[in-house]
């Protein structure tokens, strides 16, 4: 994960690295057996805007990973923490009595000023995470391991002292309550929202990564750190900010989670990081387009099963995790 | 004297003492009920014993093999579950059904650990916890959710059969009723004693030298010609057998199980406290860890509740007060940076270095 991996493989099946796309597709098209086609594509909205949603905790979560070398287990809590950051603001407004007569546009402000109260409290809060526990533990996994752990556990109990125990719920802007009908399927604004955010990040991350310097520093530092300094570039700062753009999209995932299911409480992280994890998995570790399609694909199955047996929803995400790898054991788009 | 001579010297003066003090815990735990007659001590005592046993079948494989399974606590559950459910759906428990219970739950996890050694181990450590991670969160929502079978989140109480019956009462012995309780208390005893001597006589076999290899160098072993993957699977597959039965003996403790008592991640975040307080990879250390553990859990909410009403009355402070896992939290990332070792550990590595000192 480290070094850039030589392309021997593609160049022996020219068509191994469509194997995701390939997958992706079959599920797609494989619930139009037993439904019709307006709630096939009713679900298909609501599954690819889900996705959106998880992708972006995974997208946090694989950043991480993949330029850091950290699984951060405390990424549940971040996002249960943006989310209460983002309710928190929505409160406010509320408050003064703007949610209930908003439209579209102002709906859209609003969201705006929750996501960003969110990222920059979860940003906030990454840093100081990198900078008081992170930054001693790296390169060793397990101990990375067992301290996000801890990390979590006290920002949820933190969570708890502030907000309570008990499940609030989150004023949703009224402007997303209403929705368009194409083909008579019934498309909420807040889902458009969602799918337009999570594409726009994916587009981001992928130009960051791919079209500047900063993944392949971030890399080298992981490597050697000394030796990046000695080029001139701050390395400590770079990992910290690494770190608090990936609290920040778990936080802006929190946010979005709690206006969707228009609920937030303190245990919210764990529910999605059983999502976040089965997507990194299938998506491999590292991967911000593995995360991409994994995300929908979750995304996807889930909605389609609990449309068809509502019991076996999570059931089914766990079994296409293990058939993925008994397939490719490094997930999708897992590189070594 | 050869050097065979001098080691097997020194091991033998250190296991004498070791033994030791083991027999002196083991004689405690056996006369506590006598001793102090009070419920809260006995129900101390018993939970650390099974969480010893927990914790010792975890540090197989964190401290001897080196993997962290975030699955351990659901196989304690397993356990749990399997015998709260047969005594439950069976109108009248028999004492077989005890060792229906610990057959299932073995079965079960067994087959669960090979899956996951056989989905995972194959890549990297990394992976294996963030499966059985995703794992145990599946396992937690299974049981709220499944109402049908557990009950959800009210969970399950039952009675227990024979002697064990919590309302029966068998005669006063020293002045102590002899009930259901005291009974089920030594069957824990009994048990807990059995299975850590299993866990010692485990690492102690050849198949434990092979782990502790792995755990020091794994290219290494393999080159070695052992096959690894194996010998981790054999490691992981044994640990989850006896946290099952430790998860038996807690549901048998408490007659009552739930969703959050035994899935929760809070369960398995208190278990690698535990662990790390004790010291990785030192089976001792379980016992150190787990007393530590349940009896600040035991006492500490209480003397923060009064600290807090001695201050004031903001709300803050009494929700600081009552959330008195925070504190746990913190202890556990402060042990993670700065003991790593745990307090074996430490020790050990103190006689290490005065050892060393002593032969200079």
């Amino acid at each position: 994960m480290t070094t850039e991996p030589l392309n021997f493989q593609t160049r022996i099946y020219p068509f191994r690295q469509y194997t995701g796309w390939m997958i992706g597709i079959g599920l797609f098209l494989l619930p139009l057996i037993p439904m019709d086609l307006t709630t096939y594509l009713t679900l298909t909205v609501a599954g690819i805007s889900l996705g959106m949603l998880i992708f972006l905790i995974a997208s946090g979560l694989t950043l991480i990973f993949g330029l850091m070398d950290v699984l951060n287990l405390a990424h549940a809590a971040f996002f249960a923490f943006g989310a209460y950051a983002g309710f928190t603001v929505l409160n406010l407004l509320n408050n003064a009595g703007w949610i209930d007569s908003a439209n579209l546009a102002q709906s859209l402000f609003y969201l705006a000023l929750a996501l960003g109260a969110a990222g920059l409290a979860g940003g906030a809060l990454g840093m100081l995470t990198e900078k008081i526990v992170i930054k001693r533990v790296y390169g060793n996994h397990l101990m990375q391991l067992l301290v996000t752990v801890g990390v979590s556990f006290v920002i949820v109990e933190i969570l708890k002292i502030i907000w309570g125990v008990n499940d609030e719920v989150v004023p949703v802007p009224m402007g997303f309550q209403d929705a368009f009908i194409i083909f008579g399927v019934f498309i909420e604004y807040f889902r458009v929202v969602a799918i337009f955010l999570g594409i726009t990040i994916f587009v981001i991350l992928q130009y960051i990564l791919k079209k500047t310097k900063l993944g392949i520093i971030v890399r080298a530092g992981v490597e050697n750190q000394e030796i990046v300094k000695a080029t001139g570039y701050n390395i400590s700062w770079i990992f910290t900010l690494v770190f608090a753009a990936g609290a920040a999209l778990a936080a802006i995932g929190g946010t979005m989670m709690a206006i969707f299911n228009q609920a937030v409480d303190p245990g919210m992280g764990d529910q999605f990081l059983i999502f976040a994890l089965i997507v990194v998995i299938i998506g491999g570790l590292g991967s911000v387009t593995g995360s991409f399609v994994g995300a929908v694909i979750v995304g996807l199955s889930f909605n389609y099963v609990a449309f068809l047996l509502p019991k076996m929803a999570l059931g089914v995400n766990f079994m296409i995790m293990a058939v993925i790898l008994l397939i490719r054991p490094k997930g999708l788009f897992g590189k070594d | 004297m050869d050097m065979k001579d001098v080691t097997k010297l020194e091991t033998s003066g250190k296991s004498n003492i070791k033994g030791l003090a083991l027999a002196g815990v083991i004689f405690v735990f056996f006369i506590i009920p006598w001793i102090v007659p009070s419920f809260r001590v006995m129900d101390v005592m018993a939970k650390i014993m099974i969480f010893t046993i927990v914790v010792a079948s975890f540090d197989l494989l964190l401290g001897y093999t080196g993997i962290l399974s975030f699955a351990h606590g659901m196989f304690f559950g397993i356990g749990a579950y399997s015998i709260a459910l047969i005594l439950y759906y069976s109108k009248t428990p028999a004492w077989y059904h005890i060792l229906c219970a610990a057959g299932v739950s073995i079965v079960i996890s067994m087959v669960i650990s090979l899956m996951i050694s056989f989905f995972s181990l194959r890549v990297k450590a990394i992976f294996f916890a963030m499966l059985t991670l995703a794992l145990a969160e599946f396992a937690h929502i299974l049981g709220v959710q499944w109402t049908g079978l557990t009950g959800g989140e009210d969970g399950i109480s039952f009675t227990l059969p024979g002697i064990f019956n919590f309302n029966q009462t068998l005669g006063t012995l020293f002045n102590t009723q002899v009930n259901g309780r005291l009974m089920i208390y030594y069957f824990i005893l009994i048990i807990a004693i059995f299975l850590f001597a299993g866990m010692l006589r485990f690492i102690r076999s050849p198949l434990g030298r092979v782990l502790k290899a792995i755990r020091e160098n794994e290219q290494r072993t393999i080159a070695l010609g052992y096959k690894t993957f194996r010998y981790q699977t054999c490691s992981i597959v044994f640990s989850a057998c006896i946290a099952s039965l430790a998860g038996i003996l807690f549901a048998m403790w408490l007659c009552y199980v739930n969703p959050d008592s035994v899935f929760h991640t809070a369960v398995m975040v208190n278990i690698l406290l535990m662990v790390l307080i004790g010291g990785m990879g030192t089976l001792y250390g379980s016992l150190i860890g787990a007393g530590f553990f349940i009896v600040t859990e035991n006492w500490l909410p209480g003397l923060l509740k009064s600290l807090a009403g001695l201050a004031s009355d903001s709300i803050i402070l009494a929700n600081m007060a009552s959330r008195w896992q925070l504190y746990f939290g913190i202890l556990f990332v402060l042990v993670v940076i700065f003991f790593p070792k745990g307090v074996i550990g430490t020790i050990r590595v103190i006689l290490d270095r005065r050892h060393q000192i002593h032969n200079l």
